[in-house]
């Protein structure tokens, strides 16, 4: 059986090898049917890689130890779903799952551009092909998944503790999803650029495949924190690792990709730079998975180490070269009769949005390879952690914010000062008196202060944004507010699903504000039946109660929570963890959550006697608008991806309209025909 | 809906876990663990810092997160503590780069890079608002009858791309 899967993936390199050729072939010489076979050879790999996956998988099932990835990854007595998830839990595997997702991804852009876009599609798909042989080489030579131990092992080395959990599930194929599909409109940029097809049809084409990259960005990112929340045990969900940043830095350059091609959309402008950064982005999706595997930049994600760096670091900088020299052979062709009437406009916002947002992503860069700089430079090892990143992404995030508040409410080509006044007037009382107010409860750090006051403008131009929508359509077609509502989303997705994405990033950094500046902690040792306080909370320690199982020991905590009255509100049941393959500690973290705030138990000690806990215990307010962010941005996402059929139909029906008149005032005019 | 969004604002602020909250942050002045341990980076291997490293038997982030209680018992301010930490282990130790030599770099090149980008992009913006066409004259009306405009075509053929 294993030898199937190794047989698979070296046919899908060939597949692969050859749809380049044939795809590039057929283009060049205008061959349709070398394209046609090109394509097909794109879906045949797909077939393979996934004939390769299924092999590995069915391995992970039956515990086949033969296989030297299976006795490293898992064990008999493995629960079966993290047997499944095991498939990317090491480095062969997540690589032939990368693999797996970009044949799946180039296959799906291979059938859409079956009937379109026939100067460019070719070169796009030569260019997926080609990304793919890189990960292809890497599984046929360099990192094999089908490798066969000369002594099979009667058992396996189990799954990371800390991987055996549902979050393993769904947070690096998220993750992973919106890495490789980034691939897709980099393949159709890069395309355009050897083609020399440089207009808006490359974005059009892709514009679909961006968002859904930047939605599994989003989600993945989350799902992280959110894992790091629950799992890890130390109160927080962000640590500045190179393995986030590198999860974060293209989510940033995607987000700024996606507001600059609106500006090319309207008005031609900015080819060059949207070229550049959805290859950024593509480089920046790179260098994270470079980072994960080479153990260059130190990080809690070692699982994946391995000697692939200098292979990644070799394709990173020869995709960066070869992309940015078509770029500097077509930068005459891209230049456009731009037109910028006024820094009171749309585009300035967005232009400034993106120098923000692409900012924060050097910032976060910066701080990640300046270790490596530092020993290169002075041969003193150095650590950048989370006070640099803090201190210095804070200030920017506070423009950032300032920055989508304006956007949604200036017009496009000019702004006059009256207009101004007019739309912000309410947006800037709103965010002032908000000020007012957390100054008066109490509130006294002045990035607080500012940071809950720009919030509260953002969602205030939102607000003026849906409440104007709402009354137009309520003045054109008298219909009750919760209908216009409804219908004005529906009949504008794709703009006021943006302006949910920002209500939700609103959202989301009030809560990370809140909780990076008021956690309190507390951490105890307490006898049974003692009790200690947090906040307005009492707890109680009820006792402990032990289990042992083939694959675990447990030891765990009943806490009893008690208001300031003396009311029981909940028992949480934090516990310590002992794996016995590998033989692994481990703490599993109670979290009782409200809106208000989050109260978050570890059971951080046992005395032998069982009869004395400590308890590390954390109160974090606002925690909880993180998450309910996240789901926001994840809403408004799927609205504005959600396709307007009512709309394509009306637009369509324009279109067959316009084709008869014309023909009817031609024939109409005086000499025609 | 305005007014209901401020009443909301202001019932988050004066809730009373988050006034209860501030209270105790602002009231502390002493030296507390994590200020410090934050500002340590843990050695083993982990990436973390001393105050978010979790693992329950580390041999570094443990013991040093008990030192450093002690240490403030014994009245050693966050910073007495922290040079204490990098004298024995070095640079390395220091959950962020110092403001001295080459580390300047460090905390200095995003603003620098930022201040760079702003200024090329007020530079570009200044060019293309210069470039910009003046308005074409008023034509005579035509003798050619108005044919559908090829601009509003091309904006239709675009919006159904994209719908696709």
């Amino acid at each position: 059986m294993p030898q199937l899967g190794k047989l698979a993936l070296a046919i899908a390199l060939i597949l692969a090898a050859y749809s380049i050729v044939a795809n590039i072939y057929g283009a060049r010489r205008h061959l349709p049917d070398f394209v046609v076979s090109a394509r097909h050879a794109v879906w045949a790999m797909c077939a393979m890689v996934t004939i390769a996956v299924v092999v590995l998988w069915i391995a992970l099932l039956r515990s086949d130890f033969s296989l030297e990835y299976v006795a490293a990854y898992s064990s008999t007595t493995l629960p079966r779903v993290y047997k499944i998830t095991s498939l990317w839990g090491g480095q062969q595997g997540s690589l032939l799952f990368w693999t797996w997702l970009l044949s799946i991804f180039t296959s799906i852009a291979a059938f859409q551009n079956r009937r379109r876009n026939p100067e460019i599609a070719p070169y796009a798909l030569a260019v997926l092909a080609g990304v793919a042989i890189f990960f292809l080489l890497m599984l046929n030579f360099v990192t094999r998944p089908f490798d066969l131990l000369a002594t099979i092992p009667a058992e396996g080395s189990d799954l990371n503790p800390l991987l055996q959990n549902y979050w393993m599930a769904i947070h690096p194929p998220s993750l992973y999803t919106g890495y490789v599909s980034a691939t897709v409109p980099f393949a159709f940029g890069a395309a355009a650029l050897i083609s020399g097809k440089l207009d808006d049809g490359w974005i059009r084409s892709t514009r679909r495949w961006a968002i859904f990259s930047w939605f599994f960005l989003t989600l993945g990112n989350m799902f992280g924190a959110r894992w790091a929340y629950e799992v890890l045990g130390w109160g927080g969900y962000w640590a500045w690792d190179p393995v986030e940043n590198a999860a974060f830095m293209p989510w940033l350059v995607m987000t700024a990709y996606l507001h600059s091609v609106m500006i090319q959309e309207r008005k031609d402008m900015l080819k060059v730079w949207n070229l550049s950064l959805i290859g950024l982005a593509f480089g920046l999706t790179l260098f994270g998975t470079f980072i994960t595997r080479s153990g260059v930049i130190s990080s809690v994600h070692s699982f994946t180490q391995s000697g692939l760096g200098p292979y990644f670091l070799s394709f990173l900088i020869t995709v960066t070269l070869a992309y940015t020299a078509l770029l500097i052979f077509r930068s005459k062709q891209l230049r456009s009769p731009a037109e910028f009437e006024s820094y009171l406009s749309r585009e300035a916002a967005f232009l400034f949005n993106n120098l923000m947002l692409v900012g924060i992503a050097f910032a976060v860069f910066w701080g990640t390879i300046f270790p490596v700089l530092s020993e290169a430079v002075r041969g003193v090892k150095i650590t950048v952690g989370p006070p640099f990143f803090n201190r210095v992404n804070g200030p920017l995030a506070l423009g950032l914010v300032f920055l989508m508040g304006i956007g949604p409410l200036i017009a496009w080509r000019r702004t006059t000062t009256s207009n101004l006044i007019r739309s912000f007037a309410a947006p800037v009382a709103i965010g002032v008196a908000t000020g007012i107010v957390a100054a008066a409860s109490g509130l006294r750090q002045w990035y607080v202060l500012t940071a809950f006051s720009l919030a509260a403008f953002v969602l205030g131009t939102v607000l003026v944004e849906f409440r104007r929508g709402m009354n137009a359509r309520r003045h054109m077609v008298a219909e009750p507010r919760a209908k216009a509502l409804v219908n004005l989303v529906a009949k504008n997705n794709r703009r006021y699903g943006g302006y949910i994405i920002h209500v939700g990033a609103i959202v989301a950094f009030v809560g990370i504000v809140g909780s990076s500046f008021f956690r309190t902690e507390v951490k105890k040792s307490v006898h049974v039946g003692d009790s200690f306080t947090i906040g307005s909370y009492t707890l109680r320690f009820q006792g402990l109660d032990q289990a042992d199982t083939p694959h675990l020991e447990s030891a765990t905590a009943r806490v009893q929570v008690l208001s300031d009255d003396g009311r029981e509100i909940t028992v949480m049941s934090p516990a310590k963890l002992f794996f016995k393959r590998p033989q692994q500690p481990a703490t599993k973290v109670a979290i009782r959550s409200t809106p208000a705030s989050d109260l978050y138990v570890v059971l951080a000690g046992i005395d032998d006697d069982g009869q004395t806990a400590t308890f590390e215990v954390f109160l974090t307010p606002l925690v909880f608008w993180l998450w309910a962010g996240g789901l926001m941005m994840v809403l408004g996402t799927v609205i504005v991806m959600w396709p307007n059929v009512r709309e394509r139909a009306a637009i369509a029906t324009a279109l067959s309209r316009s084709t008869t008149d014309a023909g009817e005032l031609a024939d109409a005019a005086p000499g025609g025909d | 809906m305005s007014l209901v969004f401020l009443a909301a604002v202001i019932f988050v602020f004066i809730s009373p876990e988050l006034k209860n909250v501030s209270r105790e942050t602002f009231a502390a002045e002493t030296t507390t663990n994590s200020e410090v341990s934050e500002g340590l980076t843990c050695q083993c291997g982990c990436g973390l810092t001393v105050a978010n490293c979790n693992m329950p038997t580390c041999g570094f982030s443990v013991p040093t997160r008990a030192a450093i209680d002690r240490m403030i018992n014994q009245g050693m301010t966050r910073a007495q503590i922290i040079a204490f930490y990098r004298r024995q282990y070095g640079e390395k130790v220091l959950s962020a780069p110092t403001t001295e030599g080459f580390n300047i770099l460090a905390w200095t090149m995003p603003f620098i890079a930022l201040a760079l980008g702003g200024g090329m992009m007020v530079l570009a913006v200044g060019r293309w608002h210069s470039n910009q066409p003046s308005a074409p004259a008023d034509s005579n009306a035509s003798a050619q009858p108005t044919t559908f405009d090829p601009e509003l075509r091309r904006k239709l053929e675009k919006e159904l791309e994209e719908r696709r």
